[in-house]
């Protein structure tokens, strides 16, 4: 199985590429949309802002490759943090702002009164257990100022509280996304990375 | 719901771990890369690792041998020392670390974590503050040179300027392991409302108890505690978690 960590010139590519190697999945770490078009899976990390990313993905081909590819029906990708973000539809970080659209929604401020970013470790609320077997109210290690909104609840994978409900994370058929992050959340983030690798949706 | 957060804090010479008291006196204690194995074996919440004597030598940090460090780790990470320019921090983040912290540049350059946050986002950027106590509900901002600066001012401007998270450290405290400043950690978050990491005299589950009882902090660090007695973070943590604070316990697997 070929795996690819997407570089598009943000996020932590160290610590993905880490988890990866502890888990045993062989990858490679690729700027190239052709690689990205050969890939069985797809890695999609990010740390920044949703419009200096999309511009970046679609400067360099990234973002049609990645459409192009998970439309083929035979690849899965994982999003994590901004990357999981970026799944969506429309962003506003800073401005409006077309993402991926690949599971449809938004991504808009978090408007709380407790202080944002929304950082530290947080338990989740699974609600499709597909890559959270054994996970339920475990912590994982969140760090975001912004939320993804999916159009539909049968999007939604995981919630976490942060004065209401924060969607922790998204899955549509073989396109998942985590905003929490699973290279900083010790064993939990381990595992739901295997899962995610070794199991099918 | 969002939990406390423990986290050890390694001091390095540019050798080896030690471990001062009040600032002064280092004693050897141990290799980072082992220590960071052992407590990312442990479960703790994060790490911080900082080089204590890069900046007062006029070196930069090993990147290569803290690569190894932070190649342990699979929590957040805060790495310190020696930082001299945004392109230090970005060194640092290539590498992994999850945040930088920023002392001696903080104080001499008033612009420098307005820069990082800017670059970098806020949440990467932390700011050491070290504080020695000169009076009754006064504290003066410490290094090895007297910097006449108020520490708890000195917060208040660096979360103005942008920082992301304090780590502040009781410089009497230090090493001590009789108990926290808790008046310290009081004063500075009346002042801020961005987290902060109290440090300084955790000597036993109790001190933390007290710590997170007498203030509204969520976040403590140590390192003493963690080579000096029996207690390891779990034991910090279900003391608070049985005094109805919320703490995280293992992980799956676990």
């Amino acid at each position: 199985m070929s795996c690819v960590i997407i570089n598009y010139g943000m996020g932590n590519l160290a610590s993905v590429s880490k988890a990866l190697r502890k888990i045993g999945v062989e990858h490679s770490i690729s700027a190239n949309p052709e690689e990205v078009m050969r890939a069985q899976s797809l890695v999609l990390p990010g740390v920044g802002s949703f419009q200096a990313a999309m511009h970046n993905l679609n400067a360099s081909g990234l973002s049609d490759a990645i459409r192009q590819r998970m439309n083929s029906g035979d690849a899965k990708l994982i999003g994590i943090c901004l990357g999981m973000q970026l799944l969506a539809d429309t962003g506003f970080e800073p401005e409006r702002c077309a993402g991926l659209g690949l599971i449809p929604g938004e991504v808009v401020e978090l408007e709380c009164s407790l202080p944002v970013p929304h950082m530290g470790w947080n338990n989740l609320d699974v609600r499709n257990p597909l890559y959270f077997q054994d996970l339920q109210d475990l912590d994982f290690y969140f760090v975001h100022s912004y939320h993804f909104k999916p159009a539909h609840e049968a999007d939604v994978a995981a919630l976490t509280n942060y004065d209401g409900p924060v969607v922790a994370a998204v899955q549509r058929g073989p396109v998942f996304g985590c905003q929490f992050h699973p290279e900083k959340s010790q064993l939990s983030g381990l595992k739901v990375l295997e899962h995610f690798f070794t199991k099918h949706a | 719901m969002l939990k406390i957060r423990i986290i050890p804090v390694l001091t390095f010479n540019g050798f080896a771990l030690v471990k001062t008291k009040q600032f002064g006196n280092p004693r050897m204690v141990g290799n980072p890369i082992q220590a960071a194995r052992v407590f990312n074996s442990r479960n703790v919440d994060e790490l911080v690792f900082t080089d204590i004597t890069a900046t007062y030598s006029g070196r930069k940090i090993n990147l290569p041998f803290v690569k190894e460090v932070i190649d342990e780790c699979f929590m957040p990470v805060t790495i310190g020392g020696g930082i001299r320019s945004l392109e230090d921090i970005n060194d640092l983040l290539k590498i992994g670390a999850d945040k930088v912290l920023v002392k001696n540049l903080a104080i001499s350059d008033r612009n420098f974590i307005a820069q990082g946050a800017r670059m970098f986002g806020a949440q990467c950027i932390s700011v050491a503050i070290d504080a020695r106590k000169t009076g009754s509900g006064s504290w003066e901002l410490y290094r090895k040179t007297p910097t006449g600066l108020d520490a708890v001012e000195f917060a208040r401007m660096v979360e103005q300027e942008g920082a992301g998270e304090i780590v502040l450290t009781s410089v009497d405290r230090d090493g001590m392991m009789h108990g926290f400043d808790t008046d310290l950690v009081n004063s500075v978050l009346e002042a801020v409302n961005i987290p902060v990491v109290a440090v300084g005299g955790g000597g036993s589950p109790d001190h933390f108890l007290e710590l997170f009882q007498k203030t509204n902090v969520k976040a403590a660090g140590a390192s003493a505690i963690f080579y000096f007695t029996q207690f390891t973070s779990y034991d910090i943590k279900k003391k608070l978690g049985d005094h109805g604070f919320p703490a995280r316990f293992m992980a799956a697997g676990n």
